[in-house]
């Protein structure tokens, strides 16, 4: 894929992040709407790093420290995402196994790896391909809330399970570690600008010298 | 007189554009110019440099973007009135709806979850429903409310924190967890919630937001 047509930002014109009205990046602000005019998200790549670094940082206590506590008869089982997981895939219910794997480990995952990849091309480092980290991007974007999922489950079993001695489920801090990792990734991903990509790639096509820092 | 009706009459019309023009469109994904032209009903503008829709024009969007909302704001009512799920465990019947489930939440010394759980699930929906009615209801009658500038800018914010569908997916795999253990069944609050998804969902993708801003300006002049 290659930039052949004519873009907004080298004629001075900027669409509008709120309502998408093409103005020139002169008037500072959108004659429309009154919101401030970028021609790319600010700070966009360093917002991305940030947030994801902090998601990462969080990962860890989610996936070690348990989710919930289940008392049920006096006997405690702390659960953790993975354990969830093995619950359901041992005693056979597979689709549902894999609907956790997906929402809870799986995206989370690929989210992070998806958004370094997306700010290593957008710097310069890797070969920005927008063509296909365009679709990774809005892949992305549109995957990050179903991670939450987990967290649901968390709150309508303790909301639900409080039969006094014979069974209660109270929430751990993992929970609330993994709602923090949900939150920052989603934030992470709408800080980026894919638009930088397809700019990278319009600076290799002009100047083919700096193309020797990027793979082939 | 004749002057309200003619201006309800040209929102029933197809997407106005303000006049004068051209008007431009730049692709949020590579930030390619087009000529944004008008588009028959039903038609989506995309990118010729990476395919990403631009705009669509959607048919009937005011009102079915007025209904959608209506109806689901009708519905959170019964949502909140009614159980959601019942639970039969040892002789104790355990209920749970959307505010019971995060009062507990908070009881049980996590406020953060209990606050995250009725921000994701009630008020977001709440008030994208209530906000998308507020600026698309009075558009009908081609007048624009006060302050639905301010309104339509929060709209776009609020959007991907609407999570009612993820919601009751937990739902459904928190009555898989719990079967072995307990009677659940569903409650009229559950069928209600899932009609508010589809409504939500329609009510979303019913307008373009070009579109919606294209109206406020020509309402506004």
């Amino acid at each position: 894929m290659s930039v052949s047509h004519q873009r907004a930002a080298a004629v001075g014109l900027a669409g509008c992040h709120t309502c998408g009205k093409v103005s020139p990046l002169s008037l500072g602000r959108c004659p429309r709407c009154g919101s401030r005019l970028h021609l790319r998200k600010s700070r966009s790549v360093e917002r991305t790093v940030a947030f994801m670094l902090a998601a990462t940082a969080l990962y860890i206590p989610a996936n070690v420290l348990p989710m919930m506590t289940m008392v049920e008869l006096g006997e405690s089982t702390s659960n953790t995402i993975t354990g969830g997981i093995a619950y359901f895939w041992k005693g056979g219910a597979y689709p549902i196994a894999l609907v956790i794997l997906t929402a809870s480990i799986l995206i989370p995952l690929l989210k992070m790896v998806a958004l370094t990849w997306l700010c290593l091309a957008a710097t310069g480092k890797l070969h920005p391909s927008p063509g296909l980290l365009g679709k990774i991007y809005w892949v992305t974007e549109l995957m990050g809330r179903w991670s939450m999922v987990d967290i649901f489950v968390v709150g309508i079993l303790v909301a639900l399970v409080q039969v006094g001695n014979y069974m209660t489920v109270t929430p751990g801090l993992g929970a609330l570690a993994f709602a923090g990792v949900v939150v920052l990734t989603m934030f992470a991903a709408m800080s980026f600008d894919p638009r930088l990509l397809w700019d990278r790639l319009e600076a290799l096509q002009n100047d083919p010298a700096t193309s020797n820092h990027v793979d082939p | 007189m004749k002057n309200a009706f003619s201006r309800t009459l040209r929102s029933l019309h197809p997407w106005p554009k303000v006049p004068g023009g051209p008007y431009w469109s730049a692709c949020h994904f590579c930030d390619t110019l087009h000529e944004a032209t008008a588009l028959p009903e039903g038609v989506a503008a995309r990118c010729r440099c990476c395919g990403a829709v631009l705009y669509q024009n959607r048919p009937a969007s005011l009102v079915r973007v007025t209904a959608f909302s209506l109806a689901a704001l009708i519905l959170m009512v019964v949502v909140n009135l009614f159980p959601f799920l019942t639970m039969d465990a040892a002789g104790i019947r355990t209920t749970l709806n959307l505010v019971s489930a995060a009062k507990t939440l908070v009881d049980q010394g996590s406020p953060l979850l209990g606050f995250a759980l009725v921000l994701f699930t009630l008020v977001t929906p709440l008030a994208l429903a209530s906000g998308l009615i507020y600026v698309c209801g009075p558009l009908l009658f081609g007048r624009v409310a006060p302050g639905a500038f301010v309104v339509a800018k929060w709209l776009n914010q609020t959007e991907p924190w609407n999570m009612i569908e993820v919601f009751l997916l937990g739902v459904l795999v928190s009555l898989l967890k719990l079967n072995k253990l307990a009677d659940v069944h569903f409650g009229i609050g559950f069928w209600a919630f899932a009609v508010v998804m589809v409504c939500m969902a329609g009510a979303i993708s019913g307008i373009d937001r070009d579109e919606m801003w294209d109206r406020l300006e020509v309402a506004k002049s």
